[in-house]
């Protein structure tokens, strides 16, 4: 009778599985500083402090979208309304303060408003979500459409142009030298980072993305989880439509077009997994930058804007199929 | 009694279309004209056709996002083409897309990618392509060259407009594979339960390379047809079309979790969304409302078909 | 006996369903101090009492009592609330989170403080939990990086959480928590659970019966959905735990054991040296056709591993697969399928059967080329051929165009097999076969076997019982902890008592 040994744990020789495994994590940092690299290479004004500058300008608003995006994908759903929230909340907020359309002229009260709305058109996202049990890229596709629609009712085909210097601070103004978009979405990095590691809802994102069943029998609250979420999300989103709004100087229901686009490709290339459970705002702040220097190093190599949604669809099949743990896979819908 | 019920819901979807007729009508007793009839028809069969191989996706248990980028690139290579290659314009234009299904669907099932993450990727590349096919602009198709490649896609034949022939077409050949080939039985198998399948040795991973394909290909016959029918190509003249596709597809019955459905649903649908869509205009709803609605009708419809038992998680 | 008070009691806990008495006036008891050994093959209803205690199933009657309570159980939550924390195998640990997260998932807001997570309290609330389970981690490292062993600890460590809240009133059951350890790892986790059953109950369930002898002060002994017997530790031997476990006589009749015939010399699929890490490890055999091949063993065994890798739904980290000649190349079930090797799966519903699929349509699923002409889909000669195997293998179905999920598990199994000899398959993996269904439907399925076999199919057989792995099998692979440790021969006539070949599985 021969005895068998068999290696029943996860690495042979533990120190190199560690750095393999952490390998993956910082392959993203990696990867930007390579892409810095290479863009510097081809021309040197990419690393003047003037374009970094405008770098950074460009990732606000993708970032502040992404931070929101991130909740919902760890979670293992995912949120098509991004487009649709923000073109809302962005005319909201464009016909509450002095504009051209409406009577209104609330000033910056119009930046808490909209982004309760955007909150409010999250809840709905979670709700129809839980409550009738339907796929989340089914609800939040339907909701964000409804978004766009609803944006465009109200403007009927006009466009909403703001009157309201100190709105339009909130992302053109600069303290210190940068630009109040940049301070913003820190700021929204922060509270994210908060929201993240030191709240329950936060740490019960992971569970219940990683292991739905496990969370539920440790009695955590899902579908009130799962709700709260979306509503998160749709924070941020509002917030977003803000800073258009504030950076545009108007209002148009299309004032998002293409953003979905980014914010996937971000939260993805940043390396938080699709599937869920695995991943973290810092990973998306990577992944914005990636895909807005990209962006930036696109322009100053001369290559045609239109390329960049190609360039960021490849990127998104890329990282998806690099970073997928495939002997977890079981059917792919 | 049991049987009467479950016949009234597997044609609910034609009841619901001659209840809406009714209705329009009501309002308008010249909607019911045969020429009136058949102009609805003709412009419904644009979604129809995008709809379509979409159906063939669902029922396999996927999703194609992609549509309406192939479609409006379609468009730009037959407006873009027709006047260098003639009447390779089309044929050409029917491969690319073809090709851009075949994509989504590679990289959704070889890359083990979900599908609707593939499909929207691909639709990224789709766009870029049409950009550049089209240099960025909209064009013009001349009478001449429409009258000589495009055809049949305009005017009618036998006092019915060309596109609903061209649908007809489509519907049937669609509903042939669908319920008369083994192709059709595969995916009907798949996309009821994969696992059985895969258990069963059917090759999956073909036969939703297969139905992606198919889905691009639609996608790209929609287009050329848009194009005909429009005078132009741009790469972004099916815009607003995806979410009326799929809407049309889950408001003619095909289930969302897959497994079930038909080809003549989505014709129905298309026509139930069709007449909405009317009707909403002779109530004086804007057309930018009507996308509300849509939006709302797509999350019912959703929640009134989808098997429950189907999905354990919900995420 | 002990004369603490018991912290967790069944009395007279009955579980049926259809076709099957899953547990029939099962008692047992723990108390503190005291180490509980249960015991038992498979589907003597060990996973039951567990599914029970975490509410999964509400028993049909008997009482559950929770330190002296009768409790009906809804979650495991709830289980874990009242003091009965289950540490299983399949690990619940979230593996993103912190080792402090994860001991208090859920339960985080006696941390709260002004409405965030105070880490470094709830990391120092860990430190003395993870110190009685000797763990040497930082509480802020994330679970990922443990090792298997780790985290089974960090579980046990979580369960230990109640002690402070209910001293003296908690019971750990581990189920299972030795089958993928390493033997030091063994001798530490011994020594863990002496310390652990000073402050609470604990029930030791497991298939090693020298470990359960070892380390319990009473055993269990359970068997068909039964406590059999009772014994302290002190008095009992392995050999007597084993006899107690299988006692069933086997009915010759029942198994058709005269239509048993010897295989044939013609190998059909032979197996070298297959290794799949984690699972099984240098796996041999021929298979002959006529031949029914049988597969014991228990959890951990690697035997289910081993029959999706025949089937083609594994592939192995090395060695090679010959089916009827040829080697395999490409691992997948379209291969296997291609190479005339069926499966048919433990999980009838989902893998065996398309239940939204007629019986026809489910038949032919396999051999679709064979029904086609001139490219169409013959209805005629799918509906034809279907009626053949209805008639043949007599299931009970109003006709051929019935949904298969009206018809019941012995007949939908049925539909399974025909669908295989439709494709006309050499070689077919039965997986659990006769899993839920009833006795009648049973002997059918032993009946085809036996006609297959006759008709020079091949079979491996993962039987549901040992006895039904004795009773149908020519020829017995006893596995453990995923190595071959024995061949027993099984000729009609000539068969081996269970005790035989339970002797190699412990």
């Amino acid at each position: 009778m021969s005895t068998v040994s068999l290696e029943k744990r996860s690495a042979a020789a533990p120190g190199l599985a560690r750095i393999v495994r952490h390998g993956r994590d910082w392959a993203p940092l990696a990867v930007l500083v390579a892409l810095c690299l290479v863009i510097s290479a081809f021309n040197g004004n990419f690393l003047t402090i003037a374009n970094l500058m405008r770098l950074l300008n460009t990732a606000a608003i993708p970032l502040v979208l992404a931070l929101g995006s991130t909740f919902v994908i760890l979670m293992g759903s995912i949120d098509l309304s991004v487009e649709g929230v923000v073109a809302l909340t962005a005319v909201l907020a464009s016909l509450l303060v002095a504009n051209n359309i409406s009577p209104l002229a609330i000033g910056l009260w119009a930046a808490p408003a909209a982004i309760l709305a955007g909150g409010l058109l999250g809840f709905v996202n979670g709700w129809l979500h839980v409550r009738l049990k339907i796929p989340s890229f089914m609800t939040t596709l339907g909701v964000g459409f409804a978004g766009v629609g609803i944006a465009t009712a109200i403007l009927r085909g006009f466009t909403a142009r703001i009157a309201d210097p100190s709105f339009r601070f909130l992302s053109l103004g600069r303290v210190f030298g940068v630009p109040m978009a940049v301070w913003i979405a820190a700021v929204a990095l922060g509270a994210a980072l908060v929201f993240q590691q030191r709240t329950r809802s936060g740490r019960w994102i992971y569970a219940i993305g990683a292991d739905e069943s496990t969370a539920r029998n440790a009695g955590i609250p899902v579908e009130r989880t799962r709700i709260l979420v979306f509503t998160v999300a749709g924070l941020f989103y509002g917030l977003a439509g803000v800073l258009s709004v504030a950076q545009f100087g108007q209002g148009h229901a299309l004032i998002s077009q293409g953003r979905l686009f980014t914010a996937v490709t971000a939260v993805v290339v940043g390396g938080t997994a699709l599937s869920g459970g695995v991943g973290s705002v810092l990973n998306t702040v990577v992944g914005v930058l990636i895909v807005v220097t990209l962006a930036n190093g696109m322009v100053l190599m001369g290559v045609e804007p239109y390329v960049q949604q190609g360039v960021q669809g490849l990127l998104i099949i890329a990282a998806v199929a690099l970073s997928l743990d495939r002997s977890r896979l079981d059917v792919v819908k | 009694m049991n049987d009467l019920a479950s016949i009234v819901r597997a044609f609910l979807p034609l009841i619901v279309l001659a209840a809406l007729i009714g209705v329009v009508a009501a309002w308008d007793a010249t909607f019911l004209s045969a020429a009136n009839l058949l102009n609805v028809a003709a412009d419904t069969m644009t979604l129809f056709l995008m709809a379509s191989g979409v159906t063939i996706v669902i029922i396999i248990g996927g999703i194609d996002l992609s549509v309406q980028a192939v479609a409006s690139m379609a468009s730009c290579i037959v407006a873009a083409y027709l006047p260098k290659w003639g009447a390779a314009a089309v044929p050409f234009a029917l491969f690319a897309s073809g090709f851009a299904g075949w994509l989504g669907g590679a990289a959704s099932t070889r890359l083990r990618i979900p599908s609707f993450i593939a499909t929207l990727a691909v639709s990224g590349v789709v766009t870029s392509a049409g950009y550049w096919f089209s240099s960025t602009r909209a064009l013009n198709i001349s009478d001449a060259l429409s009258s000589r490649y495009l055809f049949w896609a305009v005017g009618t034949t036998l006092g019915v407009p060309r596109e609903v022939w061209v649908g007809l077409v489509a519907l049937a050949a669609l509903s042939f594979a669908l319920d008369l080939t083994s192709f059709g039985r595969r995916v009907r198998a798949i996309g009821s339960q994969e696992r059985a399948a895969i258990a069963a040795g059917l090759h999956v991973d073909r036969a939703k390379i297969a139905a992606f394909t198919l889905s691009g290909l639609m996608a790209g016959l929609a287009g050329v047809v848009m194009s005909a029918r429009l005078g132009s190509g741009s790469p972004v003249l099916a815009n607003e079309f995806l979410l009326p596709a799929v809407a049309c597809i889950i408001v003619g019955g095909t289930s969302i979790t897959g497994g079930v459905g038909s080809i003549w649903r989505t014709f129905v649908g298309a026509l139930i969304l069709q007449v909405v869509r009317i009707g909403m205009t002779y109530m004086g709803v804007t057309v930018f409302a009507q996308q509300i609605v849509f939006g709302f009708i797509l999350v019912a419809a959703v929640a009134v078909t989808m098997d429950r038992r189907k999905v354990l998680i919900v995420k | 006996m002990n004369e603490a008070p018991k912290t967790l009691e069944l009395r007279g806990v009955t579980k049926r369903f259809p076709g099957v008495m899953a547990l029939d006036g099962v008692s047992f008891a723990a108390a503190k101090g005291e180490v509980v050994g249960l015991i038992g093959e498979n589907g003597a209803g060990k996973s039951t009492v567990l599914k029970i205690l975490s509410g999964i199933y509400q028993p049909d009657s008997g009482e559950v009592i929770v330190n002296g309570q009768p409790l009906r159980i809804a979650s495991a939550r709830e289980a874990f609330d009242h003091g009965v924390a289950m540490v299983f195998q399949e690990q619940s640990i979230i593996h993103n989170l912190t080792v402090a997260e994860n001991m208090f998932l859920g339960r985080e807001a006696e941390f709260l403080r002004f409405g965030l997570i105070d880490k470094r309290r709830m990391n120092a609330a860990t430190e003395p939990f993870l110190r009685r389970v000797r763990l040497d981690v930082h509480p802020a490292r994330r679970c990922a990086d443990l090792t298997f062993a780790q985290r089974q600890m960090v579980e046990i460590a979580k369960a230990l959480t109640l002690d402070d809240r209910m001293s003296g009133r908690v019971t750990i059951l581990l189920d299972e928590p030795t089958s993928v350890l390493e033997s030091a790892e063994v001798r530490l986790l011994f020594e863990i659970v002496e310390e652990l059953k000073q402050r609470a109950a604990v029930v030791f369930i497991s298939h090693r019966l020298e470990e359960v002898v070892s380390i319990s002060d009473r055993i269990y002994v359970m068997r068909d959905g039964k406590v059999v017997k009772e014994v302290s530790a002190a008095n009992a031997t392995i050999p007597d735990l084993q006899a107690q476990m299988v006692g069933r006589q086997l009915h010759h009749e029942y198994y058709r054991e005269a239509r048993q015939a010897a295989p044939t010399a013609q190998v059909v699929m032979q197996a070298r040296a297959l290794s799949k890490q984690g699972a099984f490890a240098d796996v041999s055999f021929a298979l002959r056709a006529g031949e029914v091949l049988g597969v014991a063993g228990v959890v951990g065994s690697g035997r289910e591993k081993l029959a999706q890798c025949l089937a083609g739904h594994l592939k192995p980290d090395s060695g090679e697969l010959i089916v009827q000649g040829d080697t395999r190349r490409v691992w997948g079930a379209y291969e296997a399928v291609a190479e005339g090797v069926g499966l048919v799966p433990s999980e009838r519903k989902v893998e065996g059967v398309v239940t939204a699929f007629s019986v026809a349509e489910n038949m032919t699923l396999s051999a679709l080329p064979q029904f086609e002409r001139r490219g169409v889909l013959d209805f005629a000669r799918e509906r034809a051929v279907a009626q053949q195997w209805v008639d043949k293998l007599r299931i009970k179905t109003p006709t051929v165009r019935t949904l298969v999920s009206g018809l019941s598990g012995g007949n939908q199994q049925k539909v399974v097999l025909a669908k295989w000899r439709v494709a006309g398959v050499k070689v077919l993996i039965l997986d659990h076969p006769t899993r839920g269904i009833d006795v009648g439907a049973k002997e059918d399925v032993y009946e085809l076997v036996r006609d297959m076999t006759g008709e020079g199919l091949a079979i491996v057989l993962l039987g549901d019982t040992l006895d039904e792995v004795v009773g149908l099998s020519s020829r017995i692979l006893v596995m453990r902890d995923g190595g071959v440790v024995a061949e027993v021969d099984a000729a009609a006539g000539a068969k081996p008592s269970q005790l035989d070949i339970v002797r190699h599985m412990a």
